[in-house]
């Protein structure tokens, strides 16, 4: 025969000091988690959003994998443009989009800013990036710029040091902040964007970092790649934006696998704070486990009543701690080195959170329990 | 609910991904188990020249055979497409002992490669670039030494691209 259900949930309430306590510890325990898994899923969501499977970035043979090391000749567009057949082009408007794209200090108004991505553009840049949609303002005209979503994360800076009509300076110019875009959380988003020529004279450079080009339907990437390796003389190099993030990924593989190495060892760090709160919580209650046992509960049926109150504890837990990072974490924008990114608490962050608060009321009400029901009855009933 | 559609999906995925990848397993093992084209000949076409001296003797639309070995960056193949560079024979490359990931990218010899390269790609009847990977279609893969017979295009930038219709693959020494 098993305990009342109720018994548990009145046992809770009977220490309401102690029952708080746990299960403040439980959800710190499970926020800490959904902060790491949220860093985790927002890096990946990021990485893996940013890319158009249509598009295809033609840059330097010898920046490796790192775009902004990347220098090929300005006149690569035209010969992009005239060379390719299957790039993508509508109302006489091919889709390549020549691109200048550098790391730079950048300085807000409010004497503040940091490194922040610069990418010089032109018109064709949104028909491209279709990712790409201006959220307030307008396009930039020379010496303006147009900031991204998460472009005052990257810089450590503040919204309205970013704000439309407010002052930017890299390069040792004067830039005035036109307009504000989004692109769908993909990598764009933390960057600025500038006119080109502008870029160009400011950084006294002739040269472009990339060409991306937009491939028409049914094209292949393979055409492009043909083109770079039979004009050796330049020195490209083709892959698809898609691959490129993917290369991004495997680059950041040890970050992700270090901080679900994180997440591993705070959960560990859970399960043995739980640990000791429920073996102070079952120590001071083997008279009444003894009691139950001398009125004919079987050891099993109080076992099950002892999970049943941990597992109650650690689901509230949860669902507090749930709670609190969907409305207080969740989109939080962390600068990192490839621009920024948001904090994502979305369904796999929940899975892994509150499945780390539940194992947690489980492992952790199971060994004292079991403990104290080793005991023989008689000697339990006499412990003080 | 949702939580129990995810995992659903989860495990439909992780099936899906098992058999596409048994798929994939197969197809390339039967190519590469048999990668006798109409594009592979058996024995070597006579006559065959070193890239660096076809690139400074041969004329656009001249016909060509060529000897090279694969290489030149740290990807020679195109992905999708039968075409890959091809670098001449008396350029050295990184030794196996020195532990050289990727010997055929000429990391230590790059200035010699600009003038010893050439490209392949493979074409069909009329003319076209033979949609399927080289590694597959000829059984090659980096550093592996072939000598191609096709038609040379030159532009005037001095790059030599070979639309070969014949190659053959030396037997690794």
């Amino acid at each position: 025969m098993l305990l009342p259900w109720e018994y548990g949930v009145r046992n809770l309430m009977r220490r309401p000091l102690r029952t708080t306590l746990t299960l403040s510890a439980l959800a710190t325990v499970v926020i800490l988690v959904f902060v790491v898994v949220g860093f985790i899923r927002g890096l990946e969501r990021s990485l893996a959003i940013s890319g158009d499977e249509d598009v295809v970035l033609v840059y330097s043979v010898n920046s490796e994998e790192n775009i902004e090391n990347s220098s090929i000749a300005a006149r690569t567009a035209a010969l992009l443009s005239a060379s390719l057949q299957g790039t993508w082009k509508r109302f006489g408007v091919t889709h390549l989009s020549p691109e200048l794209y550098l790391g730079t200090r950048v300085r807000t108004g409010d004497d503040g800013g940091g490194l922040g991505l610069v990418r010089g553009v032109t018109r064709v840049a949104p028909l491209v990036r279709r990712d790409v949609r201006i959220v307030e303002g307008r396009w930039p005209q020379s010496g303006e710029v147009m900031v991204g979503k998460l472009a005052s994360a990257k810089l450590g800076a503040t919204d309205e040091a970013l704000a439309i009509g407010q002052t930017v300076h890299f390069e040792g110019e004067s830039w005035r902040v036109s307009g504000r875009f989004s692109a769908g959380g993909g990598a764009y988003e933390s960057e600025i964007w500038c006119n080109l020529a502008d870029f160009q004279t400011a950084t006294q450079r002739q040269d472009l970092s990339l060409v991306a080009l937009l491939l028409a339907p049914g094209a292949a990437a393979s055409e492009v790649s043909l083109f770079c390796k039979q004009r050796t003389d330049l020195e490209l190099r083709a892959i698809s934006e898609t691959a490129y993030y993917a290369t991004l990924q495997q680059h950041y593989k040890p970050v992700r696998v270090l901080a679900w190495f994180v997440v591993v060892l705070v959960s560990a760090a859970g399960v043995f704070a739980g640990l000791n709160m429920m073996y102070g919580a079952v120590a001071g209650r083997i008279r009444e486990l003894a009691t139950l046992q001398a009125i004919g509960y079987r050891r099993r049926a109080i076992l099950i009543s002892l999970i049943q109150e941990g597992m109650l504890l650690a689901a509230a837990a949860s669902l507090l701690a749930g709670a609190i990072a969907l409305t207080t974490l969740n989109g939080v924008a962390v600068r990192f080195t490839m621009g920024a990114f948001t904090l994502r608490i979305d369904s796999v962050a929940i899975l892994v959170g509150c499945g780390v608060g539940i194992l947690l009321g489980v492992l952790g009400a199971m060994p004292p329990a079991l403990k104290a029901l080793r005991q023989s009855v008689a000697i339990s009933l006499k412990a003080v | 609910m949702r939580m129990l559609q995810f995992m659903c999906l989860a495990a439909v995925g992780v099936l899906a991904g098992c058999s596409d990848q048994d798929v994939a397993q197969t197809t390339t093992s039967d190519a590469t188990t048999d990668p006798a084209t109409s594009y592979v000949v058996d024995s070597e076409p006579a006559g065959a020249i070193p890239v660096g001296e076809a690139r400074e003797a041969v004329e656009d639309e001249q016909a060509v055979t060529l000897v090279g070995t694969i290489g030149g960056s740290a990807e020679p193949f195109v992905d999708g497409l039968a075409a890959f560079t091809i670098v001449d024979p008396k350029v050295p490359y990184c030794a196996e002992e020195e532990g050289c990931p990727t010997p055929w990218d000429y990391c230590c010899t790059q200035d010699q490669v600009k003038d010893n390269i050439a490209t392949v790609k493979i074409v069909d009847d009329s003319g076209n670039p033979v949609a399927s990977g080289a590694r597959e279609l000829l059984g090659v893969k980096e550093l592996s030494t072939v000598v191609v017979d096709g038609k040379a295009e030159r532009d005037e930038q001095g790059n030599l691209t070979v639309a070969a219709t014949q190659v053959y693959v030396r037997p690794s020494e």
